[in-house]
């Protein structure tokens, strides 16, 4: 095996060591790591293993309010015109209930199973940026809460979970639901960025010694591959939300077609987001099913490679099928064909997963147990969801079947056997894990016979109310159509998926009882590193792997691991420590300091979800003064890492174990912080692009509105202090780099002028557009000139506040040439903004051209 | 005269699966053939899923390789999907043929929550409006001009073809045909906020020589008043009473000075088959119930309820309303 | 007849379902007053006139869904009340005449003539005085 990094694979041979551990080494591991104590420390706890069960239980909590809002739907839809809900109510309970169960509940729910699963399944200590992952939780928990609350004042947003645009513009919608519904996303997006760009980074690049790409657990194949898709898909959500609350608040008609927006812009920037969603909630459910099956069946999946193939073109392929949520919109027939073919194409992927699994199932054994049941019943409603689903990709059915019945129980059989069933398995067999004791058999068998039972009396006649003619999202059906049947039989079905949850809750509650015995141990035997013994830190040593299956292939793992003969078996340096290693191969790279709880995310996190919910009531100074804090908090939190290490024994470089040494301090593209910050930059890219594209489509439709662009020596000015800014953030990084005594002063200074340049070329462009008479509110160019403008407005803020904070690291003596990292990431951004502004300038002046 | 309250609107059978015409009829068998392959797909994935669980040792050897992931995930539902693409493809263009000249031409504008009709003349200027109900001639195609006043809607009726929606700002084109007369119901398939439910329309196919018939009555003024009748001082007290309600700010009743253009056209409103957008059969009883309390039957509609007119006043205008054949 | 003939089965067991919960109410009912003989009317098919016709716009009508108009009276237990829109005897015969042509007997009432013939008059009406108590 040739090496990626330098490291030599010959060093894994001395593992594990014979020689007993030193004294004391174990009980200063269980010190650093150790459990809170005070109640306020349950807060500013940051270690996965409580962050992770915060997490899911407070996804589930949202599934559950959902699924209350689910049975409200269900008893008003009983019976042909009842009034058990007010007209205005049901709309506003649709609209909560898709919006939760897909923002609240689904995609928190996998990145929870994520942040909670992937260190144990890695072999990490921890996530690379717990405090990040402690963030986006609690601002997703704070903001969550309160935007379901708006139900209880009636404030809650009624345009639909995809809130189609008029509809949902000032003129139909002039409360202020629709707003909560777009400043509510706003923050589930930023938690859901957050976890991603900690899971991408955490599984490339905190994976166990020797864990190579062929033998990375297929759980966190789909985990990295989920959050690359959120990193490509988010963006355009965070644009459309952004454009319509711009609309909304201040009438830049992006959707307005009367002043040369188009409602169409909405649709193709939401699905962009809104498909490929589904198969982010998907994969991850379906990686646990690609763990889970092997487990209960007792042998290694089927197809390993393939499955890992087909989740990579499932993730690929579901960026063209965008469009099949609008074949009745009036599309050009060619768009139509593609977008149909696409949509078939990507069951492809799924049908191979779905013949991995059972080929797995007929290698082993199956055992009986929960997780297996829900597995099997999962994979057997999915297969019926994707089947409807190429039904609905064929063209002509779908303008049947579009908008009706059909696609609300397409829908849930794709979503509730993709994902639904496939996280309960995962919390049947992954609870003895993390709490130590199992659930009930008994009970298990119930909830899932009543919730496999009470799925398909729901959602089985909904297929035949869409084909009778009833159309989805109506509050109530007149009392002549033939649909009372059906709904009624519907509605019992709910109600024992709701009988099903109901049980499995008080199981839950059961099981997470802070008293007891908890000894469950591997009860699955399962073969992956998460059933090895840990503790609160994780494994007592990070094993060198193998094996896709060490658990089940490498002898005697359990005990030399738990007796601290492979890697890290201590804290060298008294902190929590992981081991990073190489993205491709896991070679180790160096130690990563974890940073301790503290509670300066928590108050971000409480002063970022309050900046967004007193905006959308519409108190402007306390939000801002909300988001200052946010700000501030941040900051705080940003003032404490990569210091210089002053202690005693700082070592520039530790042995993590049997005589291998890695350094304790590394910046540059090696380190997890500059992968954190060029993945953020694509997030930001990719909404700069996407704005782009707005550009570009509105022009399309009313080319008639542009006007000329002004003239080419302001372009020139932008593209010019653009590139200034990028050359001046990259002198400074020299400057740093040379080590001479007032190198940092004038790397400082440069990177001061740096940001100062990004401000000015941002000035300059935002003035020769209203110097040329464009306006924001009078055309789709002026509302798209202007959004990217004020999206570039956003990063030349963040780039002052930046170069200021680089100056106070200088001031405060915290700049040197030996701890750069902070540095280059400023640098980077500079460098990015530049960039951005740049292509933005160049976009709008000279295209479609005078 | 004891007409269906929303005609031809019953839910069975399935009107997906009861097509009335030729834009719907290719649908149906598309329909079929996909719960075939639906079923034959199902049951194979059973059945191999059974052997997997069940099956005796040697069964399930067969199913444990790589090798049925291949022909089970790959080849099978590549095979199949491409049949099925190119079917849909096929299909599709013949659905979805582009407007022929010379087809008879009628405007559907989604209002919330009513359907404004307009019918065009060759050179695509309206020369009747209407609202609500669409008539056509039975057997041949009629393009459907799709348009939006304010939010989306999206039109269907589906006995006679799929839905298509009807955008702000766009214009989107459908053709529709009935093969026989008859009534077929339809109902705004996008969420276009409060009443969405209870927005529905009702299509009226006729003979051709009857619907040229219809199509010369409507372009008439409302049958004149036959001062002979028992009736005609209750219709002429209503006559007034509409007027001096301000009804004509919104609705229009050509040959009158009511000219509003916010709510339906009530010129022929008398001839509907229904009232409150295909909710309500339509005759002086529901016409008087919806005038009093227009909000109290759908929620959150356009027209305000008139608690304000006496008895006598009430019955007059629901009267006048009803003679406007 | 509004459910066309495959819908009968549908139909029925929906019917089915909403029979057993009013059976459970009107178990209970005391029969003191007798309903009053329509002669000829039956109240099955006055109720699917009632439905087609649309009475349900301004009444509130037990057995008819929706929607439960207001500017009428509510007929619930209209069979056991003594005048017709308070000031008109309730008897068979006038009750029927009222249905069809309501001015004729009250020139003050806001219910218009609807269109009913004889037959259809006496079959709502048979199905009115089944509505007996609450």
């Amino acid at each position: 095996m040739s090496s990626e990094t330098g490291f030599d694979p010959e060093l894994y041979k001395r593992l594990p060591t014979r020689e007993p551990r030193p004294e004391g080494e174990l009980e200063q591991l269980e010190q650093v790591w150790c459990a809170p104590r005070k109640p306020w420390e349950w807060v500013t706890a940051i270690n996965n293993n409580y962050i992770g069960v915060y997490y899911v239980g407070a996804a589930m909590l949202f599934f559950v309010l959902a699924g209350v809002l689910a049975l409200l739907m269900r008893t008003q839809l009983a019976l042909p015109m009842t009034g058990f809900l007010a007209q205005e109510t049901y709309n506003q309970i649709f609209t909560m209930h898709g919006t939760v169960m897909m923002f609240l509940f689904a995609v928190p729910a996998v990145e929870a199973l994520g942040v909670l699963l992937l260190p144990q399944m890695l072999g990490a200590r921890d996530l690379p940026f717990p405090r990040l992952s402690a963030y986006a939780f609690w601002a997703y928990l704070i903001g969550g809460l309160c935007f379901f609350c708006s139900l209880f004042f009636g404030l809650a947003p009624n345009g639909g979970w995809f809130m189609y645009p008029p509809l949902t513009s000032v003129a139909y919608s002039p409360g202020i639901n629709a707003d909560f519904w777009l400043l509510g996303i706003g923050f589930i997006e930023i938690s859901a960025i957050a976890g991603a760009i900690e899971i991408i980074v955490g599984v490339l690049k905190t994976r166990a010694p020797g864990m190579t790409l062929d033998k990375l657990p297929i759980f966190a194949w789909a985990m990295l591959i989920f959050a690359c898709m959120i990193i490509i898909a988010f963006p355009s959500i965070i644009l459309s939300t952004l454009l319509l609350e711009l609309e909304r608040a201040l009438g830049w008609p992006f959707f307005d077609a009367a002043r040369g927006g188009d409602p169409m812009l909405w649709q193709h920037l939401f699905w962009f987001f809104g498909h490929p969603e589904v198969y982010i909630i998907f994969l991850p459910a379906a990686g646990a099913m690609s763990t889970i099956i092997p487990a209960v069946a007792q042998t290694r999946l089927v197809g390993h490679r393939l499955v890992v193939l087909a989740m990579l073109a499932t993730g690929f392929i579901s960026f063209g099928v965008w469009a099949h949520h609008m074949f009745a919109t009036g599309m050009p027939q060619i768009s139509i064909n593609y977008f149909s073919a696409a949509s078939m194409a990507v069951s492809v992927p799924a049908g191979v997963q779905v013949f991995a699994w059972i080929a797995t199932l007929a290698a082993g054994k199956m055992r009986f147990n929960t997780p297996g049941l829900f597995a099997v019943g999962g994979l057997v409603i999915f297969v019926m969801g994707g089947l409807t689903g190429v039904m609905v990709a064929m063209v002509p059915f779908d303008w049947q079947a579009h908008d009706s019945y059909f696609i609300v129980a397409h829908l849930h059989y794709v979503l509730i056997g993709g994902m639904v069933f496939p996280l309960f398995a995962a919390i049947y067999y992954w609870t003895p894990m993390s709490s130590a004791r199992p659930l009930s058999e008994r009970w298990g068998k119930w909830v899932f016979w009543l919730m496999f039972v009470g799925h398909n009396v729901t959602f089985l006649p909904m297929h035949l109310t869409g084909l009778m003619g009833m159309p989805r999202r109506v509050y109530t059906y007149l009392p002549d159509r033939g649909w009372d049947l059906p709904n009624m039989i519907s509605t019992v079905g709910a109600f024992l998926f709701g009988l099903a949850v109901l049980i499995w809750l008080v199981d839950m509650i059961r099981n997470f009882r802070p008293f007891g015995r908890r000894e469950a141990g591997n009860v699955f035997n399962g073969p992956g590193l998460e059933w090895l013994p840990a503790g609160l830190y994780s494994l007592r040593s990070i094993p060198v792997i193998k094996s896709l299956y060490p658990g089940w292939e490498q002898k005697g793992l359990a005990e030399d691991v738990e007796a601290g003969r492979y890697f890290l078996p201590g804290a060298p340096r008294g902190e929590r420590e992981t081991i990073v290693t190489s993205p491709l191969n896991a070679e180790p790279q160096y130690l990563l300091q974890i940073p301790r709880p503290s509670s300066w995310h928590v108050w971000g996190a409480v002063f970022t979800a309050g900046f967004f919910l007193i905006l959308t009531i519409q108190a402007y100074l306390a939000s801002v003064i909300s988001g200052i804090l946010a700000v501030y908090c941040i900051l705080k939190w940003c003032w404490k890492l990569d210091r210089p290490d002053r202690r005693e024994g700082g070592a520039a470089v530790v042995d993590v174990g049997a005589g291998v040494r890695l350094p304790t301090y590394v910046s540059g593209p090696t380190s997890h912080g500059w992968w954190a910050m060029v993945i953020t930059l694509i997030v930001a890219g990719m909404v700069a692009v996407m704005a782009g594209f707005s550009y570009v489509f509105l022009w399309s439709r009313r080319p008639d509105l542009w006007q000329a662009p002004p003239e080419t020596g302001s372009l020139i000015q932008v593209v010019g202090l653009c590139a200034a800014a990028a050359l001046l953030a990259w002198v400074s990084l020299r400057a740093l780099a040379l080590d001479r005594p007032r190198s940092g002063v004038i790397a400082a200074v440069l990177m001061l002028l740096a940001g100062l340049a990004i401000g000015a070329g941002w000035a300059v462009e935002a003035s020769a557009w209203w110097g040329a008479g464009l306006r924001p509110q009078a055309s789709g160019q002026g509302a798209t000139v202007f959004a990217l403008i004020a999206w570039q407005g956003l990063f030349a803020a963040i780039c002052a506040i930046m170069a200021v904070f680089a100056l106070m690291r200088w001031v405060f003596g915290l700049l040197s040439a030996r701890r750069p990292a902070t540095y280059q990431l400023i640098a980077l951004f500079i460098g990015f903004s530049a960039a951005q502004g740049a292509a933005a300038a160049l976009l709008t002046h000279l295209f479609p051209g005078g | 005269m004891t007409t269906e309250p929303t005609p031809g609107t019953a839910g069975w059978p399935p009107p997906v699966l009861d097509p009335a015409g030729p834009f719907a009829g290719p649908i149906e068998v598309v329909a079929w053939v996909l719960f075939v392959m639906a079923a034959v797909v199902m049951t194979v994935v059973l059945i191999a899923l059974g052997i997997a669980l069940f099956g005796p040792r040697r069964w399930k050897r067969r199913v444990s390789g790589e090798r049925l992931v291949w022909i089970g995930g790959l080849a099978f539902p590549i095979v199949v999907l491409t049949g099925l693409l190119i079917y849909g493809l096929t299909t599709t263009a013949r659905v979805a043929e582009a407007p022929r000249p010379g087809e008879m031409r009628v405007r559907v504008t989604g209002e919330m929550w009513w359907w404004r009709v307009a019918y065009l003349d060759d050179q695509g200027r309206e020369i009747l409006q209407d609202a609500n109900e669409v008539h056509i001639p039975a057997g041949q195609p009629v393009v459907f001009e799709l348009e939006s006043a304010d939010v989306i809607h999206s039109f269907w009726v589906p006995r006679l073809g799929g839905k298509t929606d009807m955008i702000p700002g766009r214009r989107n084109f459908m053709r529709l045909q009935a093969d026989q007369p008859g009534t077929y119901g339809g109902q705004c398939a996008e969420y276009c906020g409060g009443p969405h439910a209870l927005m529905g329309l009702v299509v009226v196919a006729h003979t051709p020589q009857e619907f040229a018939a219809w199509r010369a009555r409507q372009a008439g003024p409302a049958v004149a008043l036959d001062a002979a009748a028992p009736t005609a001082a209750m219709i002429a007290r209503g006559r007034d009473v509409f007027a001096a309600s301000g009804c004509g700010a919104c609705h229009t009743i050509r040959g009158t000075e009511a000219n509003g253009l916010a709510g339906p056209d009530l010129t022929h409103v008398g001839s509907r088959q229904t009232i409150g957008a295909g909710i309500l059969p339509n005759n002086q009883g529901t016409l008087a119930g919806w005038i009093s309390d227009s909000q109290g039957i759908k929620p959150g509609n356009r027209m305000p309820s008139y608690p304000v007119l006496t008895g006598q006043d009430l019955r007059a205008v629901s009267a006048y309303l009803d003679s406007l054949k | 007849m509004r459910w066309g003939g495959q819908g009968e089965a549908g139909r029925t067991a929906a019917a089915a379902l909403l029979a057993l919960a009013s059976a459970g109410l009107s178990a209970c009912v005391d029969k003191a007053d007798q309903p009053r003989p329509v002669a000829q009317g039956d109240p099955a098919r006055g109720l699917a006139v009632i439905e087609a016709v649309g009475c349900a716009a301004c009444h509130t009508i037990p057995g008819v869904a929706w929607p439960e108009g207001r500017s009428g009276g509510d007929l619930a237990g209209f069979g056991a009340r003594p005048f017709i829109a308070g000031r008109l005897p309730n008897q068979p015969g006038v009750l029927t005449r009222w249905l069809i042509d309501a001015p004729s007997l009250d020139p003050g009432t806001a219910m218009p003539p609807m269109p009913l013939n004889q037959a259809q008059a006496r079959d709502v009406a048979a199905y009115l005085y089944t509505l007996d108590d609450d």
